[in-house]
């Protein structure tokens, strides 16, 4: 008996802290998404398609798109690590690749707003090396600046996790397929691919998470219609001072992660049966 | 040995940055023969057996195969098929996608593949589980997948890298017998790289001995078990017991000198290359004969005998053991009937089993390795 108090007594905190600070929060916030007036409803939601629903379709497309492009990146990426031949080529890019998870997100905003825009340092540079007239240029400061904002951010934490699970494969599954005479793509695609599936899918999922979570590189590289999620909410909030919106945007893209946290799910069942 | 070799090893050096593994190695091998690399651990026995795969370049020297210069060549334009020691089966492909795809890589057509895996898995006992996964698999059956998918591509030479060495020990005895009558069937080439000499010695038409680099010895199992070329080749096949004396060639003979534990012997020198000065004995337990200390054993010409105590017994079976002390050193000896511990005993080694070299300080001369 003594024990058992011990034990709860060692757990209190910990629970406290979530449901102080996580649980009830978010309940309130999942409640304030019906508070309509005085009395309780769907106005909020019926509000949210109505004014915002471009946005949402906006959202997923740039969400998905740059969760497929950083895919297909941090594949590359890893398997040369993996299965590159030129020792330094492998070393400079492994020194290379993690740099950008250390830069906050606004800063990459940041970055990245002086370098696509209209005038900025890309356009300046591909004028001056005679590729583009100063007519011919054009910003990349709507949907693609997201999506390269996203990318350039995101992929060195997946390749991180990727080339972490390709490091630790048993060598020799490589070399058995070099010894039948498979090219590295092949290596790649039909022998490394399939065993580190797993892995890829977390990162991917946390990847398109957090970029469903970013207010940042929206607010500084496209601040116009259609935008992300993420601004529309910050407004309701900022502008308008209407919580119950902002609730309801904000539970709506709850579902739209929590419906790519279930595929996550099915599929580590499927693997563990 | 007069027909030219099949793999032919010249003059080859490998290692690992600055570090050299092996150096200046030379090594034979002819068609349809059966070669373990037998050594311990660090010998360099697996880096030669990758290098001849093709999966480690040698800073200098030449391999060839049927005169055909490979060095410079991929793993997979040798003609060679390597079995790992962790099989390395690709998980998430069946049996029979493990063992097809060499085939799938050469663009062979699906009824091609189909029947090829169908003979490798009736070849190896595998038939009706061309849908599992190796996880599904016992030890012994993945084992059998990783020889399947190595010989469905009809290699001129199988290289084995310990492949036994994951096995169960009652499993790996049928299968090394299993792998032997598979090679003679096939009449395929074979290098296998083991560290267990009983396994060298069952599978193998000859024996190459490997320490620190560099090849010890080679022959029959016969031979590298009876006449065995060094102290450490000696060591390696299991003559452990060792003892110092001084020796005197005298043309043809050899003469032990008399010492605290023994009578002055005379040997025949047959054929060894040995100088007068002090000498490293050594001998198996199961190759001497233990006799009372009043007992008359007829004592054969150029036999040594030692006398000592028995310091102790023990039974590992079929025979007893025992530890026979000679002063400073002790000594294990076999014998069908066990004798007292504290008991004085003849200890009896006839002169075939008797393996006499200098002892190392007076080698030094000699270039080392």
């Amino acid at each position: 008996m003594q024990k058992r108090l011990l034990a709860i007594l060692l757990v209190i905190p910990a629970l406290v802290m979530i449901v102080l600070f996580f649980i009830v929060p978010l309940g309130a916030s999942i409640v304030g998404a019906f508070v309509v007036g005085d009395s309780y409803g769907l106005g909020n939601f019926s509000k949210s398609f109505e004014l915002y629903s471009s946005d949402m379709i906006f959202t997923v497309l740039i969400v998905s798109l740059s969760t497929l492009l950083i895919g297909l990146f941090s594949i590359a990426i890893g398997g040369y690590l993996t299965l590159g031949e030129n020792p330094r080529a492998v070393a400079v890019l492994r020194w290379l690749y993690r740099w950008p998870m250390f830069i906050p997100f606004i800063v990459v905003g940041q970055v990245l707003r002086t370098f696509l825009a209209k005038n900025g340092l890309m356009n300046n540079i591909l004028v001056s090396l005679g590729v583009l007239t100063p007519l011919q240029t054009i910003g990349f400061l709507d949907w693609r600046g997201i999506v390269i904002a996203f990318v350039w951010k995101q992929t060195p934490f997946v390749t991180l996790l990727v080339a972490g699970a390709m490091a630790s494969l048993d060598r020799s599954t490589i070399e058995a397929a070099r010894n039948l005479g498979a090219s590295r793509l092949r290596i790649l695609i039909e022998i490394v691919l399939p065993q580190i599936t797993g892995t890829l899918l977390v990162g991917l999922i946390l990847s398109f998470v957090t970029m469903m979570s970013v207010l940042s590189v929206p607010l500084m590289i496209n601040a116009q219609s259609p935008t992300m999620l993420t601004a529309d909410i910050a407004f309701r909030i900022n502008a308008h001072g209407d919580y119950g919106v902002a609730n309801a945007l904000g539970m709506i893209s709850l579902l739209l992660t929590a419906g790519v946290a279930l595929i996550y799910l099915r599929q580590s069942v499927k693997e563990r049966s | 040995m007069t027909e030219p070799a099949f793999l032919k090893v010249e003059r080859m050096s490998v290692g690992y940055g600055s570090t050299t593994v092996l150096d200046n190695l030379d090594l034979d091998i002819h068609k349809g023969e059966f070669v373990a690399l037998l050594g311990s651990s660090g010998c360099g026995k697996t880096t030669l057996l990758r290098t001849i795969a093709g999966f480690s370049k040698p800073f200098n020297g030449s391999i060839q195969v049927a005169n055909r210069d490979v060095t410079q060549m991929p793993p997979d334009k040798r003609g060679m098929a390597l079995v790992f020691q962790s099989y390395a089966l690709w998980p998430h492909m069946t049996v029979a996608q493990n063992i097809g795809y060499g085939l799938k890589l050469q663009r062979r057509s699906k009824d091609v593949i189909e029947a090829r895996v169908n003979e490798m898995q009736n070849l190896l006992g595998l038939g009706g589980l061309g849908a599992r996964k190796p996880a599904q698999l016992s030890g012994g059956q993945r084992q059998r997948v990783a020889l399947g998918r190595a010989l469905a591509i009809d290699p001129e030479i199988l290289l084995l890298d310990e492949p036994l060495s994951n096995l169960d020990a009652r499993i790996r005895l049928t299968v090394r017998h299993e792998i032997r009558s598979l090679q003679k069937r096939l009449g395929i080439t074979a290098i296998h790289v083991t560290h267990d000499r009983e396994e060298a010695m069952v599978m193998a038409d000859r024996i190459v001995i490997m320490n620190a680099g560099r090849i010890e010895q080679q022959g029959t199992p016969e031979e590298v078990y009876n006449k065995p070329a060094s102290p450490f080749v000696a060591a390696f096949m299991g003559a452990e017991n060792l003892l110092s004396m001084q020796a005197r060639v005298n043309g043809e003979q050899i003469e032990l000198a008399e010492g605290a534990f023994n009578p002055q012997t005379i040997t025949a020198r047959s054929g060894r290359a040995l100088a007068s000065g002090p000498v490293q004995l050594r001998f198996r337990a199961e190759a001497a004969r233990l006799a009372g200390s009043r007992d008359t054993v007829s004592a054969e010409p150029g036999a040594l005998e030692l006398r000592g105590q028995v310091a102790s017994v023990s039974y590992p079976g079929g025979h007893w053991r025992h530890a026979v002390r000679l002063g400073n050193d002790e000594i294990l000896v076999d014998a069908d009937t066990a004798f007292a511990e504290g008991e004085t005993v003849k200890v009896h080694i006839p002169a075939q089993s008797l393996f006499i070299f200098n002892a190392p300080q007076l080698a030094a001369g000699a270039p080392a390795h």
